[in-house]
């Protein structure tokens, strides 16, 4: 019918051809636009086309299926009808031919409506009152899938790209009916949003009224109430989303009825699944024992039927409810792993192996079986393409790095996963999901740089995840306590205990154990003294019971402080020595050189200066490899007192050249503690620099040191502890 | 009477005005009320209002006639009646044989205000008419529910046009009322429907409509309605949707005694009333009367039916169903009691296809999807019944029923923890019905949840339990829990419950209660009170040896404690008793 002059455009047309077909009714407007992008000729002949039709009387459109089997025959033609486009028309003829009278009047009327919602022609609109009818001629007609009339025309015509951004109009809330592709379409779209990226997802409340206003014009479509439960679960609302989930699961057991009664297919199966997803929904929500009964109910009804697959799908929650319960399910995690793999389920398998990778971690498995095992899902994980699995990989090692103390590797592994471009399929221009992974990628991030004291980048990291995670959104959580974390710190290496006060109420809402931990440093640098300590003893048992190593370690620092405080250098010994073979044990590398620290600190004060000296070059290597900027000048700066102690003893000649060399060491301390702004230290390294010179006779080093000591000194506060007394 | 715009040269309503402005509150003068309902008849079959001529007419009907000379006059004609006389005529023998395009077509030009209501009614019925003939060869199966009334948006334009001119008559309210509704504008129509009764309170429609959109006790509440007889029945219709039923058969006494004894639409309404809190004696009674004074009635009859179903009263409902079918077999209703009838008889297909071609009849029909998932549910076909089930909740969600069997199809199921959450639903909605506490009990004990078992018993028993198996299963349940003293106690209350509400029941089990009873009482060495039990054993067969054994121990431990040591029995007797000692005096008082 239509002449396309050139094959370029002949060649644009076909590839339009499927996109057309498969996907969501559009808007003439959308559609001509989309075509004449490809071929303007065809665009401009399908108005003209459509416009003597809408414009005329039924009998054009009648004619129009009476021309449309012509090509059939033509071997040559576009339109052969074994072709794509020949199947679809014959297809449609076949449904157009069974349509009674009235039928076909109501279909001329709705392409009337559909043609002139795009060129509104007044006097023509069917109904009188322009301002009431406007409201629902968008997609009248597009609804009916038997008569796909319009699309029919459309790809008879060869048609247009789907560009992605008329997708995306798409899903602007519409008020007239969808069509079921439409609607597929956008619950589709709109769930895949909700998993992966939930930022660009409509909002809750949006998408609830789109919902509502799918399930006002059909009722049956069960689809729309699971979309409704997710939503739902996003602003924690507990009612609607149970109303939501069982409301599916009736309605989905009504469209499996065909099927086997309680076969693979039949209902039965989704009466499993059904009572699944109610414990995954109460674990969501924190109800561990509603949760439990869920669970149990699945696992006997699963049994019953012989449901492997499910079965293995409940022990995989089994463990995890466990898991979040806080108790030990590593047996349970054992045996899952087994089944999966026995069963074929890659998915399952390997979250089962990283959830076991997690729990080895904490109880201090090797550091190469870790690592093997992640290895070993890895392969898994890219054979099958399971991309989910494969981030949450990356962020589970950069985890472990992270707490054996490598920032190098967890950074690098961080920055892996970050700039990964993302293996789903149909990735709607999404770079980076919204997903766990990224979360806990990010604020590790955040952590690090705030180490090295890039506190602009710090802020700038805090900031993309506000955005990417807003703080009703599930994740939002770790970052907060992360974002919490920083500041906390940054006020504790300040002095400002004032400022860091209120944070640990605000971390303690978020992790009670952490913010127990902060609340005794806080009491401590306080010197409320007693307080600390029956904190930090509360919190020592609390962390044995749970198998919190590193609280566990952390604790026992903090306490061997609290011992100096009191001049008990001796009994802080002991408690030192037990939290270096726990750090050594469990590889937490930096745990072990900040213990190494306080072991030297200790030695120095008990008056064994070469002692401290020989265990202080133990841990300097790592701290200053792997080690956040505070540690190394703290380790310079003990490292020069310990120089300066052992000087002391020395004779005269040797001794200048080991205190010039404390001296040199002192510098490199300064140099990182200014690089924090960390004044007080600043001050402490100044003051000693100051009477080294001193010693030394170097007057003009001596009096810019003393200088910069009385420019600080001036600004702070009089020292809370004495400068002697502390790490 | 707040008529100051509505009826300003409106000379049509002018009778009506002479009418309601004698109008006594109170029920003293039938005369007038008949009066008023005589006039309200011949307005209302004027513009072609069937059903509230129908009201109208069984209402004046159970009243005494009037002598010739009370009669009401004719309505008064006024100039543009007399211009449109015609046209009138023409238009109303169209729209009588459902011509409704037609009859709009020539009253289109006419000026009176009872024209014009019959213009824009037949413009409705003829829309609503056509919608459903579209459902019938719509385009495919998603037009479902998308057909509409493609009339309304125009109606509703031209009416709100006429309305805030203040131009629309009591009749013409109410259809605009209906236009709102049909449009989903809930709020707007309630006020529309209120100003309608103001102007027009003798007119039932506006009333029924008014009642389907409120939902609840607040809402009427803030509703101002005018003051006048018909309220009354308004009210007494209002509270038995909203449940409140000892109210609402008030209401229908004291409109008794006022003088409509006769009339059999309270009859029906108040059989209704005690169907719904359960008393069937007194319902089915009542129906009973009332098919001695309209035999040919179908409305109800399906109420009836249930009545006879739940009672098993076979030959009468059979009696009902070939009479019912003889009257009119394409009913609702008469579709629901031929399903009640099979089912009855264990012939649940047959029952489930008259339930669905009830539903066929009329899609909105709750019950008929209730009654359907029941049926579903004894031909044990699950997934059907979880359908019907959903659908009645769609038609209403606040169909305890519905949720009620929702639950007992996941029992069924063997889902315990998922059957829960419907039947807290249905409890929700039926807070004192012990069925819904019973099976949550149920529900909690199968989840070996105990504690939340036993709080659904107690307060099913508290609630008063229709079935009477609450006490039983509590008592159990203290049994398994080792909680014998409870579990005494608990036996003890059902066995008087049992014996105190006199008529037998099959299921029973007084029996086992008595001996758990005489163990517990033998066990705390209370041989009296125990070997009374023991005896009222003897009475069931499937405890009479246990009872015999029972005896022969007590007689022997008796001797024992008599020969060994008389002096120690004064001190066990009366010291060492348990702290929640029963009475023996409450045994005593059982006769079976």
């Amino acid at each position: 019918m239509i002449v396309i002059s050139t094959s370029s455009e002949r060649r644009r047309l076909n590839k339009l051809i499927l996109p057309l077909q498969q996907g969501p009714d559009l808007t003439l407007g959308q559609f001509l636009k989309t075509v004449g992008e490809c071929c303007p000729q065809t665009a401009y002949a399908v108005k003209l086309r459509l416009h003597e039709m809408a414009d005329g009387e039924l009998k054009d459109m009648e004619y129009f299926f009476a021309t449309l089997p012509t090509p059939f025959r033509a071997i040559d033609s576009e339109a052969y009808k074994t072709s794509v486009v020949g199947l679809f028309m014959r297809h449609m003829l076949l449904a157009y031919n069974k349509l009674s009278f009235s039928q076909v009047y109501k279909l001329y009327k709705a392409l009337q409506q559909y043609y002139h919602s795009q060129f509104a022609q007044p006097g023509v609109s069917p109904v009188g009152i322009p301002g009431l009818a406007a409201d629902n001629t968008d997609m009248d007609l597009t609804s009916t899938e038997d008569t796909m009339g319009e699309r029919m025309e459309k790809d008879e015509l060869d048609t247009t790209p789907l560009h992605e951004s008329d997708l995306r109009n798409e899903d602007a809330p519409s008020r007239g009916p969808l069509s079921q592709k439409q609607a597929e379409y956008f619950l589709a779209r709109q769930a895949y949003l909700l998993k992966n990226d939930e930022n660009k997802a409509l909002k809750p409340a949006a998408l609830q009224d789109e919902l509502n206003n799918m399930l006002k014009f059909n009722p049956d479509f069960a689809e729309a109430h699971y979309l409704s439960y997710l939503n739902s679960m996003r602003v924690q609302d507990i009612f609607i989303s149970t109303h939501s989930l069982l409301h599916y699961f009736d309605r989905l057991i009504l469209s499996g009825s065909e099927g086997k009664s309680n076969g693979d297919e039949g209902y039965g199966r989704s009466l499993r699944y059904a009572a699944l997803n109610l414990a995954a929904l109460h674990c969501r929500f924190g109800h561990y024992q509603q949760a439990d009964l869920a669970l149990q109910e699945a696992i006997r009804i699963a049994q019953e039927s012989n449901d492997h697959v499910c079965l293995q799908h409940c022990l995989s929650w089994l463990y995890t409810l466990e898991q979040m319960k806080g108790s030990d399910s590593s047996v349970l995690t054992e045996d899952s792993v087994k089944m999966a793999a026995h069963f074929c389920l890659p998915y399952l398998a390997s979250l089962g192996i990283q959830s076991l990778v997690q729990q080895g971690a904490v109880q201090g498995k090797t550091a190469h079986e870790l690592m093997d095992a992640m290895k070993e899902t890895d392969i898994l994980h890219w054979k099958h393409s399971l991309s989910e699995l494969i981030d949450i990989s990356l962020a589970q090692t950069t985890s472990i790095w992270r707490m054996y103390g490598k920032s190098t590797m967890a950074q690098q592994q961080a920055q892996l996963l970050l700039n990964m471009s993302s293996l789903e399929q149909v990735n709607f221009g999404v770079h980076q999901n919204n997903t766990e992974a990224f979360a806990v990628i990010l604020c590790h991030l955040a952590e690090l740089h705030a180490e090295q004291g890039l506190y602009g980048a710090v802020s700038e990291i805090l900031k993309h995840l506000k955005d990417q995670f807003p703080p009703h959104t599930q994740h939002a959580k770790l970052w907060m306590l992360c974002d919490l974390k920083i500041q906390f710190d940054r006020a504790m290496n300040d002095g400002k205990y004032h400022l860091a006060e209120p944070h640990v109420t605000a971390i303690a809402a978020l992790n009670k154990t952490e913010g127990l931990y902060r609340k005794a440093l806080v009491l401590k640098a306080l010197n409320r003294t007693t307080e600390a300590y029956s904190i930090l003893q509360r919190l020592q048992l609390y962390c044995e019971k749970t198998k919190y190593t590193e609280m566990i370690i952390r604790v026992m620092l903090a306490t061997a402080e609290l011992h100096w405080e009191s001049s008990g250098f001796a009994t802080a010994l002991p408690l030192l020595l037990q939290a270096l073979s726990l750090a050594r044990q469990h590889h937490l590398q930096a745990l072990a050189s900040e213990t190494i620290l306080h072991l030297a600190f200790t030695q120095l004060m008990l008056g064994v200066p070469d002692q401290a000296l020989g265990v202080l070059h133990e841990a300097m290597e790592p701290v200053l490899a792997h080690g956040a900027v505070m540690d190394k000048g703290r380790a310079l700066l003990l490292a020069a007192r310990c120089q300066v102690t052992i000087a002391g003893a020395q004779p005269d000649c040797q001794r200048h050249a080991a205190l010039s060399l404390a001296a040199q060491t002192l510098g490199e301390a300064a140099a990182y503690f200014s690089m924090l702004d960390c004044k007080e230290r600043l001050r402490d390294v100044h003051y000693l620099q100051a009477r080294l010179h001193h010693t030394l006779g170097q007057t003009a080093e001596r009096n810019k040191c003393a200088m910069l000591f009385r420019l600080l000194d001036q600004e702070l506060p009089a020292p809370g502890a004495a400068v002697a007394m502390r790490l | 009477f707040g008529l100051s715009s509505g009826l300003t040269g409106i000379h049509v309503q002018y009778t009506l005005v002479l009418i309601l402005s004698t109008k006594p509150c109170e029920f003293g003068d039938l005369v007038q009320i008949k009066k008023q309902l005589i006039s309200v008849i011949s307005l209302c079959k004027e513009r072609g209002l069937v059903h509230s001529v129908k009201w109208a007419s069984e209402l004046a009907f159970a009243l005494d006639p009037l002598p010739k000379n009370e009669l009401p006059p004719p309505a008064i004609f006024t100039e543009e009646d007399c211009q449109d006389l015609d046209a009138f005529g023409l238009a109303k023998s169209y729209f009588d044989l459902k011509e409704y395009d037609r009859a709009a077509y020539f009253l289109r030009g006419c000026r009176s205000q009872k024209a014009y209501f019959l213009y824009m009614y037949s413009r409705y019925l003829s829309g609503e008419k056509k919608k459903d003939d579209e459902t019938v060869d719509s385009l495919g199966p998603l037009e479902k529910g998308q057909v509409r009334n493609e009339a309304l948006r125009e109606l509703r334009v031209e009416l709100s046009k006429k309305h805030s001119a203040g131009e629309l008559d009591g009749f013409a309210l109410y259809l605009y009322g209906v236009v709102l509704r049909k449009l989903d504008l809930l709020k707007e129509a309630v006020d529309v429907f209120v100003e309608a009764t103001h102007a027009l309170p003798l007119h039932w429609g506006a009333w029924l409509e008014l009642c389907n959109l409120i939902t609840n006790i607040e809402m009427l509440k803030a509703l101002s309605l005018p003051d006048c007889w018909i309220k009354d029945f308004f009210m007494a219709h209002m509270y038995t949707e909203l449940q409140m039923i000892k109210e609402a058969l008030q209401k229908y006494q004291s409109l008794i005694e006022a003088g409509f004894s006769k009339s059999t639409y309270i009859i029906s309404q108040i059989a209704v009333a005690y169907h719904n809190i359960r008393d069937i004696d007194q319902a089915l009674a009542l129906f009973n009367e009332l098919r001695e004074q309209d035999p040919f009635r179908i409305e109800n009859m399906d109420t009836f039916s249930n009545l006879l179903y739940v009672r098993s009263m076979k030959p009468e409902l059979s009696y009902l169903a070939h009479n019912l079918v003889e009257i009119d077999k394409y009913r609702v209703e008469t579709c629901c009691v031929i399903g009640n009838y099979y089912s009855l008889r264990s012939q649940h297909e047959k029952a489930a296809l008259y339930f669905q071609r009830a539903l066929k009849l009329n899609p909105r029909c709750l019950g008929a999807w209730t009654l359907m998932g029941h049926e579903y549910m004894e031909m044990k076909n699950t997934s059907a019944a979880i359908q019907a089930y959903r659908h009645a909740i769609e038609v209403n969600k606040r169909d305890y029923r519905a949720w009620y069997g929702l639950g007992q199809t996941y029992e069924i199921l063997k889902m315990p923890f998922y059957c829960l959450y419907y039947y807290r639903k249905a409890h929700q909605l039926r807070p004192n019905d012990s069925r819904m506490l019973v099976a949550l009990g149920e529900s909690y004990e199968k989840l070996s949840q105990q504690v939340e078992a036993k709080k659904c018993y107690w307060r099913a028993y508290s609630v008063g339990d229709v079935e009477r198996m609450a006490l039983l299963k509590l008592a159990k349940l203290h049994e398994q829990l080792n909680e014998s003293d409870d579990a005494a106690q608990c036996y003890i209350i059902y066995i008087q419950d049992i014996f105190s509400c006199g008529e037998q029941l099959e299921h029973a089990e007084v029996s086992t209660a008595l001996r758990y009873l005489g163990q517990y009482y033998f066990k705390n060495k209370h041989y009296d009170e125990a070997s009374l039990c023991a005896q009222r054993c003897c009475d069931y067969n499937d405890a009479r040896e246990e009872g015999k054994a029972l005896l022969r121990q007590i007689s022997q431990v008796r001797d024992q404690t008599e020969t060994s040591s008389t002096d120690l029995f004064g001190p066990l007797s009366s010291n060492n008793t348990p702290v929640r000692r029963v009475s023996p005096l409450d045994l005593s008082s059982f006769t079976p």
